[in-house]
């Protein structure tokens, strides 16, 4: 270092060396990351003759064909539609009779409240429950059957650990008054509870609700008819046949990736506060 | 606490409203998860109506022991140990170099910062067929680069350990915003006040870092280290899309779903062997518990050291 490094503000004064360099790295990293989104776009703008030809070169032909034949052909809206449905049904479910697990663990309203909120906090380190469920929905008679892939996504032991530290904000002093006007226990986790914790939900609600729409494994397991599928299987069998015609299988991935990234930047506030939860504490 | 609305019969009313939710916990999550224990001392297959029998240690040894097939198997628990390894430091350190950097004051930060957390909202089908796309070997974006040094490269399609290698890329790719917005986290609870007086004191940049920066960012090390062990050890779905059932890439995730499912390969469909595959899911569990716990205990020793 410099003799100048021993005053307090060393290099301020000359070449700022440490933000040019810290520059050159952002942007070589945010090549990695533009380039396959830019590859895409620029593929899917083409023909296939020209995807052969060089598939690299500038989409100069602008062929917007490529989305409504994907569009057509992958059978996107039966499958949009199917993904909506259990997306947002299991979401609903789910989120529902999280705040009532949540609050009256959080107030230690129940009797072992501890312990069953460890119950929850282990699940990460459980074995994989794949094969017993699969067990238990074929002895159901839910497989191939909507109602027992929603089934599968009413539970997530994550959400309910972020809402029971959130709720613990909500100050007790409130049940007492609430109960005093004569208001109920019911009334008040719901008119009263649900209101406030409402930035948590809004974190678990999207959490979970991502995870049911991209969730691949799952629906390869549980649906075999192609009337069920949800867009991610369906877009695997999309690339099954139009694998080698990048052009219109970039197009479809690209109508699927478009909306993401746009719903991203609306809740991206979520998703981070969803996932730092708990994390700076440790 | 006291419960304020009301007694008697009204008193159980959380409990009943409670009911759905751990019920359903119970069922589809917690009793699964403990009963693949119970499976793995079978013989049970996906066939409704099959006969279950208990077997013994069978699966076990036969996953362990018996000939080339454990060979393969263990061969997929050491791929899975690379895989965790190579993904965890990577993204840890990445993740933690990128969110220093952009912890500073710099103009488009908060581009930059969505750019890089963008792909863990897009799932594994999407992640993948975009990297499948960038890594086409005919004439893509990579394949060209690599051309300019008279380099070329299958890519995907390559030699098992080279395809096996571009799947740590994309799982780095996919996952290193999560790593980085917690540090993020952490870095933002470090006041301002420490770092003046550590610049008062004479410290360059690193000197900040190491003995400023890196002890007080210990809770956000702690979650991302375990985090991305944990994680790593149980992901395979970018091998299912980028690789499919391969042999020689094959992870211990990926072996339990394809021998528990019947879908080890596109053309040959093996029988669902689900007793078998829930004694691998076992062996899964032990990795990520004793792993896990081991990585625990040395954030530990490290925290009483950084304290004491």
């Amino acid at each position: 270092m410099s003799a100048t490094s021993t005053s307090y503000t060393p290099m301020n004064r000359q070449v700022p060396w440490s933000k040019i360099a810290s520059y050159a790295f952002l942007l070589l990293l945010a090549v990695v990351y533009l380039g396959p989104i830019l590859m895409l776009v620029n593929t899917s703008l083409k023909t296939t003759p020209s995807f052969m030809r060089d598939a690299t070169s500038v989409a100069s032909e602008l062929n917007f064909e490529n989305f409504a034949e994907a569009w057509e052909k992958a059978n996107f809206p039966r499958y949009l539609l199917n993904s909506a449905i259990y997306t947002v049904s299991a979401t609903a479910i789910y989120v529902v009779t999280a705040v009532f697990v949540a609050f009256p663990i959080s107030r230690g309203y129940v009797k072992y409240s501890g312990l069953v909120l460890t119950l929850y906090v282990i699940a990460l380190f459980l074995p994989p429950a794949l094969i017993p469920q699969f067990q238990l929905i074929l002895r159901l008679g839910l497989y191939n059957n909507p109602i027992g892939y929603i089934l599968l996504f009413i539970v997530n032991p994550i959400g309910i650990v972020i809402l029971v530290n959130y709720i613990k904000t909500v100050p007790k002093e409130l049940d007492e008054a609430a109960a005093l006007d004569g208001c109920g226990y019911f009334r008040f986790v719901w008119s009263v509870v649900l209101p406030l914790v409402r930035p948590a939900l809004a974190t678990v609600v999207v959490l979970h609700a991502i995870g049911i729409w991209n969730e691949i494994i799952l629906p390869t397991i549980y649906l075999t008819n192609k009337d069920y599928y949800p867009i991610t299987r369906g877009l695997i069998v999309f690339q099954g046949v139009y694998g080698s015609d990048w052009p219109v299988l970039a197009a479809a991935v690209l109508m699927l990736t478009f909306p993401m990234v746009i719903l991203f930047l609306f809740l991206q506030r979520y998703i981070v506060s969803g996932l730092t939860a708990g994390s700076v504490k440790g | 606490m006291t419960y304020h609305f009301g007694r008697g019969r009204s008193r159980w009313l959380p409990y009943l409203l409670l009911l759905p939710g751990i019920v359903a916990y119970f069922v589809v999550a917690l009793g699964p998860s403990l009963a693949t224990t119970l499976f793995s001392f079978t013989d049970a297959s996906g066939l409704p109506g099959a006969p279950v029998n208990w077997v013994g240690l069978a699966n076990y040894n036969e996953f362990l022991f018996l000939g080339q097939a454990a060979r393969d198997n263990l061969d997929a628990v050491g791929r899975t140990l690379i895989f965790m390894f190579f993904v965890t430091t990577i993204q840890f350190a990445l993740g933690l170099l990128v969110a220093v950097i952009l912890n500073q004051k710099l103009r488009g930060r908060n581009f930059f910062r969505t750019l890089y957390f963008m792909p863990v909202i897009l799932g594994a089908v999407i992640q993948g067929l975009i990297w499948s796309l960038f890594l086409y070997p005919l004439g893509g974006p990579l394949a060209k680069f690599l051309e300019i040094f008279g380099a070329r490269s299958e890519f995907l399609g390559g030699p098992p350990t080279e395809a096996f290698a571009w799947v740590i890329v994309v799982q780095i790719w996919a996952n290193m915003g999560t790593t980085m917005i917690i540090f993020l986290a952490g870095l933002q609870t470090i006041s301002e006040e420490y770092y003046e007086a550590a610049r008062i004191d004479g410290a360059n940049n690193w000197q900040v870092f190491r003995n400023v920066t890196w002890p007080l960012l210990t809770p956000s090390v702690n979650t991302n280290l375990l985090l991305n062990v944990i994680g790593s050890l149980q992901a395979w779905q970018l091998f299912l899309i980028l690789l499919g059932y391969r042999n020689g890439t094959q992870v211990l995730g990926y072996l339990i779903y394809a021998v528990g499912f019947g879908q080890t390969s596109g053309s040959v469909t093996s029988s669902f062997r689900q007793g078998y595959a829930a004694a691998a899911s076992i062996v899964l569990f032990l990795m990520v518990l004793v792993i896990g716990l081991a990585v625990q205990y040395f954030l530990r020793r490290r925290e009483m050291r950084l304290m004491g």
